[in-house]
């Protein structure tokens, strides 16, 4: 390039320069003189309408105090467990009336379950037969909804743990690997002396297990005894004992995972069934005005892993042929011969079968069994 | 035979259990086994056709961890064994609260027990069931059919943390227990942990007043219920009054619904209506119950006119309506102005218009400046001046911070705000010795200007132009007829309907009009302040209405302060184009240039004049 032309290039240049700088001096104040406008006109908005609403506007008590659930209706089952504890400034938040138990929270939501995400099935969906309705929502806290109602010609089913905050498969849930850990053959009280690396896992698991069951302080305190003492003290091996004791009445469904099917070829969870987005779609827009013949049609197309017939209790709570395999995916030795106890299994058919189980005579008539004094604080 | 194959079932049955629950620790906690299924959080259904959701879960931690009085009893204490025997169960009664149970004493003893003793208190009291049952709400009924009534008012009972009572009780618990333990670990058998909790617990009252406001509001502040009843809703003004703001900040300690509405010493459950001539809240009685040892003891009777449940929307025609309508339009007549006075010159920086004037006060203040004599003159407050500034605006934003969250305590701000204190008591504390504070250094500042008007007294004496009165006159901080006549000039130029920008001395009409709107604050809310901190002494020379208006005064004036200082002042000396980021005049006494050309050409030009410092035809600006 010429010098002339380049001269001109970067006159060019620098003139455009300034005038942007210049644009820049004069747009720049203003600018800021509108922001400012508009932040002091809002800001005195707020201030007289208040003071007006102050004298003229009747208005009931703050949310604080009527902001409570009042009901334990449909909204319930959306709402996260602060949203139903409502409220963070009382002690102890009440809960609706008619439900004298304390309930300052609710379930974990599951947000990667596509059979109620999509808005087709209730978060507690079983509401047929009275016998067994509330003993199989218990269960869908801590198990997918495919792990009964999705076909698999395995046996047992191939089944993986998921996350409830990433949806991702995970390791099996905390308190599982903690009891493993007290009660398995491996167990600690069989070390010859446990390290402090032991005891870290120990405390590291209990913690994440009570952080998994909203908090649960028995499992903190557990966490924090643990934390206190030497691993190879005689404390520590007496608290193996205690926990071992404790840990198994904190199984309750609250893990922060879930059970599902494990998708062969990727070893994903099945959190729903494929590729059914359009025809979940159809399903919904139809549902309330197609005939009987189309909606069993779009039901179909929404479910093509659909089992004919769910899973029984005891097609999986059974010790011989159970379709799930417990040991595979995580249960201690201890917690599998409570599940697939046979005991349980004629229980469980007895009620399937609709007849009312009699509970045993530890609940019998007659004065109940004095509590056994403590002068200690429990857990 | 079917007796046979039950026994076959049941024992098995019985075997798993008690292997599963072994302990005998753990059937203390739940005799009856019911949280093997009762206590998955899961256990539930949603019965659509009712929008309703069962949830059968039981927090077992309520009877592991003894956390209620009812921790000890049995589930059959309350529900009929018969019912819940078998799976699943029949359909369950509801709860009868009367009924008998046995009661486990924290020795171990078993003890009838039964909360029938309140029925008959009940029946006299404006709770009565006749009275309760009649009630429908806005939303249909709140309760299941033959449902408990005492559901309307009470939850599952939970102790409260004894560390409220006892500080230390957790770090002391442990040697507490080992002591115990010496006689009651096996000679005298006592739950000692449950006896502490419960004893501990009944130090203070079973709920917050917070929690007192949410039961009472159930139908207190129930549409359909007020109109029923034709009564006012008590909660949401209780919660406007300083009680109910406590409350809603979490403070343990102030007076609650009950503390007013039931007798001392009496059942709270013998709540009598205010006409009952026996009631707490009767007219006869209601100066009492403020005046109790734990309220208000050293109070005259006329504490009793303070109004609890001012409600000012609805309190047409009362003097206390009057007054906060006033302080509102006063608010709105003198915040406003100042408002539009800031708008109009902001747009003026918007639209580019610059007054003819600046630039040469510019000039002149330039050249004045040069001279180190010069840069004095023009330097507007002097060291004790700012030092004042500075120690009132941090008594100010101390003032404000641990005031405003009661005023406003319902927003989500205002408890946070109040923990950083350490509470509402710390954060009492600090606004009534920052309010002394700020009333020293009113007194204090009132000196310095009395100790200067008379020696300019002294001055206008020496040289035979005048006294006192001209003295006080002429004090630079009164607004005179030329400051309001330039004010209207100003509006004029700021409107367009004006070429010349009228320029000011030493101290602008607006800055003048600050200062005062200060200095009758401070004395306003001083006043008022000190009414309200001691008002068990104020009552014995002021009626209980005076209360209520020195709250109006307190809280309006200072709101006025607030928006004034929080929008306009700050905008003056932070945000304005001519000053951001800072004013200098607040650190060095130096306004900068830009603005002290433009607002205040007069100090400028005076001077000049007597500097002899003229003006040069050269432009800064080029």
């Amino acid at each position: 390039m010429s010098s002339p032309k380049l001269e001109s290039l970067v006159r060019q240049t620098w003139r455009a320069v300034c005038l942007f700088a210049r644009f820049l001096r004069e747009a720049i104040p203003r600018a800021y003189a509108v922001a400012m406008v508009a932040l002091i006109s809002w800001l005195t908005w707020m201030a007289v309408s208040y003071l007006v609403s102050s004298l003229a506007t009747e208005a009931g008590p703050p949310a604080q105090v009527m902001g409570l659930p009042t009901r334990l209706d449909r909204s319930v089952q959306a709402a996260s467990r602060t949203q139903f504890a409502a409220m963070d400034s009382a002690e102890f938040p009440r809960s609706p009336l008619a439900h004298y138990h304390r309930l300052d929270s609710w379930i974990q939501p599951d947000r990667f379950n596509d059979c109620t995400r999509s808005g087709c099935h209730n978060p507690m969906p079983h509401a047929k037969r009275k016998e067994v309705r509330a003993f199989l929502n218990m269960h869908a806290t801590s198990i997918h909804c495919g792990v009964c109602h999705f076909d698999s010609a395995q046996t047992p089913r191939p089944l993986t743990w998921y996350d409830l905050e990433t949806g991702h498969a995970t390791t099996s849930p905390a308190i599982l690997q903690a009891f493993e850990l007290l009660t398995s053959e491996k167990t600690l009280k069989q070390r010859a002396e446990p390290t402090k690396a032991d005891q870290d896992q120990l405390v590291a698991l209990l913690r994440r297990a009570a952080r998994a069951a909203n908090d649960l302080p028995a499992l903190n305190r557990l966490a924090d005894h643990f934390a206190a003492v030497h691993p190879s003290s005689e404390a520590f091996q007496r608290m193996l004992d205690e926990a071992a004791g404790a840990v198994p009445r904190h199984f309750r469904g609250e893990y922060g995972v879930k059970l599902a099917l494990r998708d062969d070829s990727s070893g994903a969870p099945q959190l729903g069934h494929p590729k059914t987005e359009s025809a979940i779609a159809a399903y919904l827009a139809a549902k309330d005005k197609a005939g009987e013949a189309e909606l069993e049609r779009l039901l179909k197309a929404v479910h093509p892993l659909r089992r004919e017939t769910a899973l029984n209790c005891t097609d999986c709570h059974r010790h011989e042929g159970s379709l799930i395999d417990f040991a595979q995916i995580g249960y201690p030795e201890a917690r599998i011969d409570l599940l697939v106890n046979p005991i349980i299994f004629r229980m469980i058919e007895h009620i399937g079968a609709g007849r009312p189980f009699r509970l045993p005579e530890v609940v019998g008539p007659g004065p109940l069994p004095p509590p056994v004094p403590t002068t200690r604080p429990p857990g | 035979m079917a007796g046979a194959a039950r026994l076959a079932l049941t024992l098995p049955a019985v075997g798993f259990l008690v292997c599963m629950f072994g302990s005998s620790r753990l059937n203390a906690d739940d005799p009856d086994n019911c949280l093997l299924c009762h206590g998955y959080r899961g256990l539930s259904r949603f019965d659509e056709t009712r929008d309703r959701v069962h949830v059968y879960f039981v927090d077992p931690s309520y009877s592991s961890a003894h956390r209620g009085p009812h921790a000890r009893l049995a589930c059959t204490a309350c529900h009929e064994r018969s019912e819940v025997a078998s799976i699943p169960h029949e359909p369950v009664s509801p709860v009868n609260c009367t009924r008998t149970c046995h009661l486990s004493d924290p020795g171990g003893l078993e003890r009838r027990f039964s909360h029938d003793n309140i029925l008959p208190m009940l029946a006299q009291s404006a709770h009565s069931a006749e009275a309760i049952s009649k009630l429908s709400f806005t939303d249909g009924p709140l309760l299941a059919e033959n449902q408990s009534l005492c559901l309307y008012c009470h939850d599952e009972p939970l102790f409260r943390d004894p560390q409220l009572t006892i500080p230390n009780f957790k770090d002391i618990s442990s040697r507490v227990f080992d002591r115990c333990d010496v006689c009651h670990s096996d000679k005298v058998d006592v739950d000692i942990n449950y006896y502490v909790r419960h004893i501990a617990s009944r130090f203070q009252p079973a709920r917050t007043p917070l929690e007192m406001a949410q039961a009472c509001a159930v139908c207190h502040s129930d549409r359909q219920v007020l109109r029923d009843t034709e009564m006012k809703d008590a909660v949401a003004s209780f919660l406007r009054s300083f009680h109910g703001k406590a409350a809603l900040l979490g403070d343990f300690s102030t007076a609650d619904c009950l503390s007013c509405h039931v007798r001392s010493g009496s059942n709270a459950h013998l709540m009598l209506p205010p006409k009952d001539t026996a009631s707490s809240v009767h007219p006869a009685n209601v100066a009492d119950s403020c005046r109790s040892t734990i309220c208000h003891p050293g109070a005259d009777k006329q504490i009793a006119d303070t109004a609890v449940h001012l409600d000012l929307p609805t309190a047409h025609g009362t003097i206390e309506f009057f007054l906060a309508a006033t302080f509102i339009f006063l608010t709105i007549t003198t915040f406003g102005p100042s408002a539009v006075l800031v708008l109009l010159d902001l747009f003026q920086v918007i639209v580019g218009r610059k007054a003819h004037g600046e630039e040469r006060a510019h000039r002149l203040a330039h050249k004045i400046m040069s001279d180190p004599a010069g840069r004095e003159r023009l330097k507007r407050f002097s060291v004790s001046q700012r030092v004042q500034h500075w120690v009132l605006s941090l008594l100010f934003v101390m003032l404000v911070i641990t005031g405003f969250p009661l005023k406003f305590a319902d927003r989500t701000w205002a408890g946070p705000l109040v923990a950083l204190f350490g509470g509402l008591e710390y954060a009492r504390l600090i606004h009534h010795w920052c309010g002394i504070a700020l009333v020293a250094g009113f007194f204090a500042h009132m000196a310095t200007a009395f100790m200067g008007l008379r020696r300019r007294v002294r001055a206008l004496q020496t040289s035979g132009e005048g006294g006192w009165q001209k003295a006080w006159v002429e004090m630079p901080m009164w607004i005179s007829p030329t400051d309001v006549k330039k004010t209207f000039q100003l509006f004029a130029y700021l409107l367009f309907l004006r070429k010349e920008r009228p320029s000011f001395g030493r101290f602008s009409p607006a800055e003048k009009f600050e200062y005062l709107g200060v200095f009758w604050g401070t004395a306003l809310l001083g006043i008022t302040g000190i009414l309200l901190w001691g008002e068990q002494i104020s009552s014995h020379f002021l009626s209980g209405r005076a209360f209520n208006l020195a709250t109006i005064a307190h809280t309006y004036e200072a709101f006025l302060a607030v928006i004034h200082v929080g929008i306009l002042h700050i905008y003056n000396v932070i945000f304005s184009p001519k000053v951001f980021p800072l004013s200098t005049a607040t650190l060095n006494g130096n306004t900068p240039l830009p603005k002290l050309a433009e607002e205040h050409g007069d100090m400028i030009e005076e001077v000049a004049r007597e500097m002899g410092v003229t003006e040069e035809r050269e432009s800064l600006y080029e």
